[in-house]
């Protein structure tokens, strides 16, 4: 499945790019758009278990199911310090 | 309230004498004195908030000087809440400031905020961060999230029941970062300066811009435009 991904913060910098096309080859979840973006840009490791991911403008687990058509967006992780 | 003071803000059509005129009445308390609390009180006392309390346990080290603007050398050693306390009301007498030289637990949170018309976020703890999310939600008291990380600062408003809440969003987040937290110095000014507005504009009831992340290396600036999660377990209809 072909997908849409709008990017923020720096994640436009690193691809270069406002949104991206993902070719999710296996499963159907957040989290398999979290890996495919990873192994495609493998400077955003360290941000894996901690990135922001929402689906129709709503924030979600990475379990969450996707179909084609859905809008997904990827941000850095909510950042902690003060 | 003196009108000189003020004078060149309330020619702001944002804002305006009734908008200058209804921050005087509203009481914050802004938790956590370092980077981006220091800073956020510092703003919010200049512009004009009627009173504001700040709550912080540390004392001045010198690893805070690189990224505040009211400590100096000579206050290393000294409570944060304290000295900031001094330098506040010597900024504007108008302001009622108190600080308060304490650690903000589960247990005392409630006690400390009851009174707020918002809560200011200057902590660096995530864990505290939720807990005041629950108090904020469970009192509608809306408070200003905001985080700094490297070169990256986020801000969100947040309106209890009718914006999205910080555990809308932290679904994905484990419990806290370890270590030292890299902050480059330049980066809290920049974020308490747009939490500080936001906080305004919310106190005011204007309309909140979202979750704002801003990253002062690259001047790339973002606004998200989200929804509240209906089976949030903390602010959602359907809690879990």
């Amino acid at each position: 499945m072909k997908i849409t991904v709008r990017l923020f913060g720096r994640y436009k910098d690193i691809t270069g790019k406002d949104q991206i096309k993902l070719d999710i080859s296996a499963g159907n979840t957040l989290r398999d758009v979290v890996d495919t973006f990873v192994k495609q840009y493998p400077v955003t490791e360290k941000d894996k278990s901690r990135m922001m991911v929402s689906k129709n403008k709503m924030y979600a687990s990475f379990d969450t199911t996707i179909i084609e058509g859905d809008e997904i967006t990827l941000s850095p992780p909510v950042v902690s310090g003060g | 309230m003196s009108t000189d003071r003020y004078r060149r803000q309330t020619l702001v059509k944002e804002l305006g004498q009734k908008g200058q005129e209804l921050l005087a009445t509203k009481h914050a308390i802004v938790i956590g004195g370092g980077g981006l609390g220091s800073h956020s009180a510092n703003l919010l006392v200049r512009m004009g908030i009627g009173s504001l309390d700040i709550v912080d346990n540390d004392t001045v080290d010198i690893t805070n000087l690189h990224r505040t603007s009211l400590f100096t050398q000579e206050d290393l050693g000294k409570s944060k809440a304290f000295v900031l306390q001094e330098k506040l009301r010597a900024i504007n007498t108008e302001v009622r400031v108190r600080g308060i030289n304490q650690k903000v637990t589960k247990e005392n949170i409630e006690s400390l905020v009851k009174n707020a018309d918002v809560i200011v976020d200057g902590t660096d703890s995530m864990s505290l961060r939720f807990i005041i999310n629950e108090v904020s939600i469970k009192y509608n008291i809306p408070w200003v999230y905001a985080g700094v990380y490297e070169t990256v600062g986020m801000v969100m408003g947040i309106l209890p029941k009718k914006t999205p809440c910080l555990q809308c969003i932290s679904q994905n987040i484990p419990e806290s970062i370890s270590g030292e937290i890299p902050v480059l110095g330049s980066l809290p000014a920049i974020i308490a300066s747009i939490q500080c507005t936001e906080t305004i504009k919310l106190l005011l009831g204007k309309p909140l811009a979202g979750l704002l992340i801003y990253d002062v290396w690259n001047q790339c600036f973002d606004t998200m435009d989200i929804k509240r999660n209906p089976r949030c377990p903390i602010c959602g209809i359907k809690k879990l």
